[in-house]
């Protein structure tokens, strides 16, 4: 048990550190790896709790997809400049008033939601299921998703497919000069199609791409 | 295993838009044979749709539901679509729209479809909703080209988006008041009116309202059905609305019914202002693309009056009235296909100037059509006004079927105004006459069937009868 919570600790500290930096640091690039740093330290408490599923999910989703994609276009962006300007205290001053009023609400609406909890009268704790203890929650999420819900499951897809098409309809274009890669004529080429001997007179030179 | 025969036209639905989508990869120029093959997948829908009617059934969990109204629903969704393919194929041929992937969208879009249209669980509605508006998007933005058609993409999608996020707010107050996502379980969970459970209800309304367009949520609408290209405007105007009416239908008759007192008041309010809207909006409208729209606010408008009434009489007199909408519209937006000069495409009322000496029975047709939205009596609809202000009348909220018979009275304003322009005013160069067989034959169809539904009501009233929900 001690080990347990000596890994929490260390974990939840450095989420929460790279989670600071990610907003205090000047270079956009290493925001981009606290928040990768994030990510991967909090799936790697989701996994501590025994929620590996969602602890994976985030490894691939979140470190896999959406992280490398902000990295492409922090560095597809021109930070140097960036870098160099300092922000000035006026903006700070000026929106401060506005920013401690939402903050100051949310941070209300926080404790009233969070005093008000109390857990309904049926809800039994997870470790008071028996089911638990013997199956994995992957497996259980796996026997309910492809028997209860296979049907909403399979809609989900079909969205997903329409979504794709949508996006290559409205984006794809044919354009009449682009040349595009033909592999048949490719493969298809031979050296008689491709080479040809030219005997050279000097002083006259090669006419080439008759 | 037993359920999958159930979900039959589904899976269909999707096999068929997963193998079009290879044909239209793999074969070159494939955008033909998707498009027949996706008209004639619809055909065998219907089929697969009749085949089961008449059973009762709820699926997985109770989360999907098999009636009489979405069995009805969903021939109507089918029916609508394939006449809208149909009638707007000219149309696509002679804009830079005729693309594989044009067919297939709208096969997702109808999937999602079905799939709101059976719901029985928020989960499931929400993403049968999803599925259906994504594929919206990317119809209203088809267009690349034309920066009105790309403006008309982005204000609904963002608009939307917002709509879909206020609408799954409320589900998931819903789901921490009641514990359940199924509607029945709601429904015995919802005795007694909870604020937060009102909340909920509130913010489903509003996003619902924004699918149909209703006002104060219409905003997105004119601009939407401008921009877009007027293929898709048809089907804007036509498909979705079925979805949208039918989860009204089921979220206030189901999950919220024993709240009636609650919801009541929100309803009626919707009904009325779209009305009023619906009615004084139009009129100082030159484009015949923005007018529809407007039209369409209001013709939604009196379609929830009868759902505001609260008895089963009411719900099947707004199912008819969507029914006699759709033929109507139908009709209006192939008049507007056949709007065509040297295969540029026109969308002014002025364009239509003078238009019954060049084309005589083309103005004949709009003239029926022009009459029926209106209301004029011999036409549908009349009878579509009527059902909806007896239910209304009899239920003894007289408020509501003044302010309607009032509208109505404006909203043949800006109908009779087309009519005169058509028929009184110095006529222009001709349209072209050499028109798709496809649009020929939806014009023909909805103008019959305007024109003579008065002689055989009951074959539309004794289908609706069998929808028994409250």
């Amino acid at each position: 048990m001690l080990a347990h919570s000596l890994f929490f600790y260390f974990f939840s500290t450095i989420t929460v550190l790279s989670a600071v930096m990610v907003i205090f640091s000047r270079n956009t690039v290493y925001s981009v790896f606290f928040l990768i740093l994030v990510f991967v330290t909090v799936s790697v408490l989701f996994i501590m709790i025994g929620a590996e599923f969602l602890g994976m999910i985030m490894l691939i989703v979140y470190v896999g997809a959406v992280a490398v994609l902000f990295l492409f276009v922090v560095m597809m962006l021109n930070i140097v400049e960036q870098v160099i300007k300092r922000p000035s205290r006026k903006g700070f001053i000026n929106n401060i008033s506005v920013g401690a009023i939402v903050g100051g609400i949310i941070f209300l609406e926080l404790l009233v939601a969070i005093g008000g909890w109390k857990y309904k009268g049926g809800f039994i704790p997870l470790s008071m299921d028996k089911n638990y203890l013997e199956i994995s929650n992957t497996q259980q999420l796996g026997n309910i998703l492809y028997t209860d819900y296979i049907y909403l499951f399979q809609v989900a897809g079909m969205i997903l497919l329409v979504a794709m098409i949508g996006a290559i309809t409205l984006t794809f274009q044919k354009k009449p000069n682009v040349k595009r890669q033909s592999y048949t004529e490719q493969i298809q080429r031979e050296k008689s199609s491709a080479v040809s001997l030219v005997d050279v007179e000097s002083d006259k030179g090669v006419k080439l791409d008759d | 295993m037993q359920t999958i025969i159930y979900i039959l036209p589904e899976l269909f639905l999707s096999l068929a838009i997963m193998s079009l989508l290879m044909v239209g990869v793999f074969v070159k120029k494939g955008s033909k044979i998707v498009n027949l093959f996706s008209i004639l997948s619809l055909i065998l829908l219907i089929a697969l749709i009749l085949n089961q009617s008449d059973t009762t059934i709820k699926i997985f969990n109770g989360s999907y539901i098999i009636d009489n109204l979405s069995i009805f629903m969903k021939v109507l969704t089918l029916i609508f679509c394939f006449f809208v393919l149909l009638a707007s194929r000219d149309y696509v041929k002679n804009t830079n729209i005729d693309k594989m992937e044009y067919p297939i969208i709208i096969l997702t879009s109808t999937l999602g479809m079905f799939l709101m249209i059976s719901s029985y669980d928020l989960i499931i509605f929400y993403l049968g909703l999803e599925l259906q508006s994504l594929s919206l998007y990317i119809l209203a933005a088809f267009n690349r080209e034309d920066a009105k058609s790309n403006e008309a993409g982005l204000k609904y999608f963002v608009l939307s988006a917002l709509a879909s996020g206020l609408l799954l707010y409320g589900s998931s107050l819903i789901y921490g008041f009641t514990g359940s996502t199924n509607f029945e379980v709601i429904a015995a969970n919802l005795k007694e009116a909870q604020v937060g459970a009102v909340f909920g209800i509130v913010f489903i309304i509003v996003g619902l309202a924004f699918k149909v367009s209703l006002v104060p949520f219409h905003m997105w609408t004119p601009d939407v059905y401008e921009g877009a290209p007027t293929s898709v405007t048809s089907f804007f105007a036509l498909i979705p609305k079925i979805a949208a009416i039918t989860v009204f239908i089921r979220f206030m008759y189901v999950p919220f019914v024993n709240l009636i007192d609650q919801w009541q008041i929100i309803i009626l309010f919707l009904s009325i202002a779209s009305m009023i809207l619906g009615a004084v909006a139009a009129i100082g409208q030159t484009n015949i693309k923005r007018l529809m729209a407007y039209s369409t606010i209001g013709h939604m408008g009196y379609a929830l009056a009868g759902l505001a009434v609260g008895t089963n009489q009411g719900i099947q007199s707004t199912i008819i009235y969507l029914t006699i909408y759709l033929a109507m519209n139908l009709g209006a937006f192939s008049c507007i296909f056949m709007m065509k000069r040297e295969n540029v495409f026109y969308e002014n009322i002025n364009d239509l100037s003078g238009l019954s000496k060049n084309h005589p029975m083309l103005a004949f047709s709009f003239l029926i059509i022009l009459f029926s939205l209106a209301g004029i009596p011999p036409l549908a609809g009349f009878f579509a006004k009527f059902y909806i202000f007896m239910s209304v009348i009899e239920a003894e909220m007289y408020a509501l079927a003044i302010i309607g018979l009032i509208t109505t009275v404006i909203s043949a304003f800006y109908y009779l105004r087309i009519i005169k322009i058509i028929y009184f005013d110095k006529s222009k160069k001709p349209f072209d006459t050499s028109y798709d067989w496809g649009l020929k034959s939806s014009l023909i169809l909805s103008s019959i069937l305007v024109l003579i539904y008065f002689i055989y009501p009951s074959i539309l009233t004794n289908a609706v009868s069998a929808i028994i929900i409250y």
